[in-house]
């Protein structure tokens, strides 16, 4: 493919229309995404995050692109803002329209749109570097903006957009599964559990009024299949009324690429899940282990949905099993699972989520060996798989993200010496799959729920 | 050359103070009313006032961001903080005539030195490595202005000898202005004015920005 940017092309010419001309649109969109009404859900952080940035460069030094790429300058993470930042001072400030060359303004062209488009997504927004700003500078929050703004005029990667959120919409999940295939899937689930542990359990699906709903990543079902199987068998220990869902019911899919790329997309998916809810009449929806759908349904959907059209409450999984182990409704013993574990904060559920203890508290629990990664916590190294990275992989792209996030992760993984290293977030697993197998690494990851299952006394 | 005294030492100061009151006012209102975004905090976070008030504190006065993740810019930055944190207190402390005149002139003779050598050194700092294809003039600009403010302040005396930087000041506060008999001041007044008149417009606002991208954004709201 041309090159645009770098090695890599994250977005097809197609994509792109890179035979249209798209800088007035450009433009336009970018204007009013500058509006505080128009663009009211990020504006104070934008328009902070684009005026007040001094340049120190502390951003750079954790960011995991920029390190592991032998501090290429296009990765710098503050290069990368001054991209979208220098068309804003540009066409949207009096300082850049009159002095450009002293601001550090300049015209928008063609190319440069391109290599804007493509530098967006090279970083996973995983705001390590927001983290550390002295001044609460978020890159991360810059990329996503330039992502809606792109979005806005046609231009967004077909895995997040057309085979993402569009697709979810419409088929009720992602993946694309139909009811039929979901319950053969189930089906099928129940009897790997009768042929894995001896025993049978029944894996409700649309029970109207249950006390929770579970809500997985659907691809969890065909890739992660133990996650799913661990969480039945963890529900069904607890003993608690509960409940998974068809696409019959609506939306069966916790993701929410929308997270991703656009609020205008994320908000028609969360109604939609939302609504699916609601007519389950759930108490609880618990977020099965999926990072940014945690997110979504944790914090973002809080000033997004009015609290008396979402009369649900949200748990993530962790939080569910951490409760259910300390109050002893389920029975752990840790001596089943005894090779070494490590665990991976995934950025979702840390950093942006807060879920720091709950996985630790678990798995101490479970496991008779457990290590930390070093950084770990707010500190964790992002794994590559953020953003919807885990799911994109045309023109070479898997090979940017081995070579550069998942290079530091390999080296933190070996460090460990850990034979398992134990993942809450399907990116994660989707990326770390793929690290496991690029550098050849003696180990594999697991679910929290499957070393939950596997830990079960019954 | 009366005329430009006048209008450096009598007119120009109400007119720097007037826009810098005015524009602080516009940028911090520009920000205060902002819409409530969507949650977009980082965690951990302080959740109580005092373990917010002793994360600023401990953040203005160690700058403990640079030191932990960038140590190449801490000590120039720190230097130039500090020198600015004092060049402040000797303006507060020469006004109100609380200590001795003689440690007023230690305090601004201090401050300059510090913000001087920070900000010079930056300057230095900021021609190198990853830091240079980062930096627009406007980035020199700046640390050139509190360059030529700290280390004119110490060459015109005007940081050192108290009793009469003291008499003009409380001049333009009573509203009894005079032209300072030293012309050397006038330069050091007019890049003061200048200072004032760009503070709220440019980046070294940052210090009011810093309350918003960490009380709303980094730590978060109470809803």
């Amino acid at each position: 493919m041309r090159k645009v940017f770098d090695d890599y092309r994250a977005l097809s010419d197609e994509m792109l229309r890179s035979n249209e001309v798209r800088v007035p649109h450009f433009l336009d969109a970018m204007k009013k995404s500058l509006d505080r009404r128009s663009n009211w859900t990020f504006w104070l952080p934008y328009v902070l995050s684009l005026d007040v940035c001094m340049k120190c460069g502390t951003c750079a030094e954790v960011c995991p692109v920029y390190i592991s790429s032998g501090r290429k300058e296009i990765y710098h993470p503050a290069v990368r803002s001054e991209l979208i930042r220098k068309v804003y001072r540009r066409y949207f400030t009096w300082p850049g329209r009159l002095f450009p060359g002293l601001v550090g303004a300049e015209d928008l062209t063609e190319d440069k749109l391109d290599a804007l488009a493509e530098s967006i997504y090279r970083c996973t927004v995983c705001r390590r570097c927001a983290y550390v700003c002295p001044l609460a500078i978020d890159n991360g929050l810059i990329v996503r903006e330039a992502r809606k703004i792109f979005d806005a005029i046609g231009i967004a990667p077909d895995e997040l957009k057309e085979k993402g959120t569009r697709k979810q919409l419409e088929m009720g999940n992602a993946t694309g599964t139909p009811t039929a295939a979901f319950l053969d899937i189930i089906e099928f689930l129940e009897e790997e559990i009768e042929d894995q542990r001896g025993y049978k359990i029944k894996i409700p699906v649309d029970k109207k009024g249950a006390e929770y709903l579970v809500m997985h990543n659907a691809g969890d079902y065909l890739a992660f299949a133990e996650t799913v199987m661990g969480a039945a068998e963890i529900f069904h220990a607890a003993g608690v009324d509960w409940t998974l869902n068809s696409p019959d019911t609506g939306i069966n899919d916790a993701v929410n690429y929308g997270v991703f790329f656009s609020d205008i997309e994320f908000t028609e998916v969360l109604k939609a899940q939302i609504k699916t809810i609601v007519n389950l009449g759930v108490k609880t929806l618990v977020v099965g282990e999926c990072g940014h759908a945690f997110e979504a349904f944790k914090y973002l959907m809080l000033r997004l949905i009015p609290p008396s059209e979402r009369p649900f409450e949200v748990k993530s999984i962790l939080e569910l099993i951490d409760e259910w182990i300390r109050e002893g409704r389920i029975k752990v013993d840790p001596e089943k699972n005894p090779e070494p574990v490590t665990y991976h904060d995934s950025c979702k559920l840390g950093r942006l989520g807060g879920l720091y203890e709950e996985p630790r508290r678990i798995l101490k629990a479970c496991c008779k060996d457990f290590r930390e990664m070093e950084p770990n916590r707010e500190m964790s190294y992002c794994c590559g798989g953020g953003s919807g990275f885990a799911i994109m992989t045309k023109g070479d792209f898997l090979k940017f993200r081995m070579e550069t996030y998942g290079k530091i992760k390999a080296e933190q993984l070996k460090a460990t010496g850990a034979s398992i290293v134990a993942l809450a977030c399907s990116n994660c697993k989707g990326q770390f799959r793929e690290i496991i197998n690029y550098y050849k690494l003696p180990l594999r990851f697991a679910g929290i729920s499957e070393l939950v299952a596997n830990a079960l006394v019954r | 050359m009366e005329g430009i005294g006048y209008v450096i030492g009598v007119v120009l100061p109400y007119a720097a103070v007037g826009v810098c009151l005015a524009g602080s006012l516009y940028k911090i209102s520009f920000w205060a009313r902002a819409p409530k975004h969507l949650h977009w905090e980082l965690f951990p976070y302080p959740r109580t006032t005092a373990g917010k008030l002793e994360e600023m504190v401990v953040e203005v006065l160690t700058l403990r961001s640079l030191y932990t993740y960038n140590r190449r810019l801490w000590l120039p930055s720190l230097l130039m903080h500090w020198g600015i944190y004092l060049l402040a207190l000797w303006l507060l402390v020469l006004v109100t005539g609380l200590l001795s005149a003689g440690f007023a002139g230690m305090l601004g003779t201090l401050g300059g030195i510090l913000a001087g050598a920070g900000s010079l050194w930056l300057i230095f700092r900021r021609t190198g490595g990853d830091l240079r294809q980062l930096s627009s003039p406007v980035e020199y600009l700046n640390l050139l202005l509190i360059f030529l403010l700290s280390f004119g302040g110490l060459i015109t005396g005007f940081l050192g000898s108290t009793a009469e930087v003291r008499e003009y000041l409380l001049g333009i506060l009573t509203f009894s202005p005079r032209v300072p008999t030293n012309p050397l001041f006038l330069w050091e007044i007019l890049l003061g004015e200048l200072f004032l008149i760009y503070l709220p417009f440019g980046r070294m606002f940052h210090f009011a920005a810093k309350y918003f991208s960490y009380h709303r954004v980094k730590w978060g709201e109470a809803d």
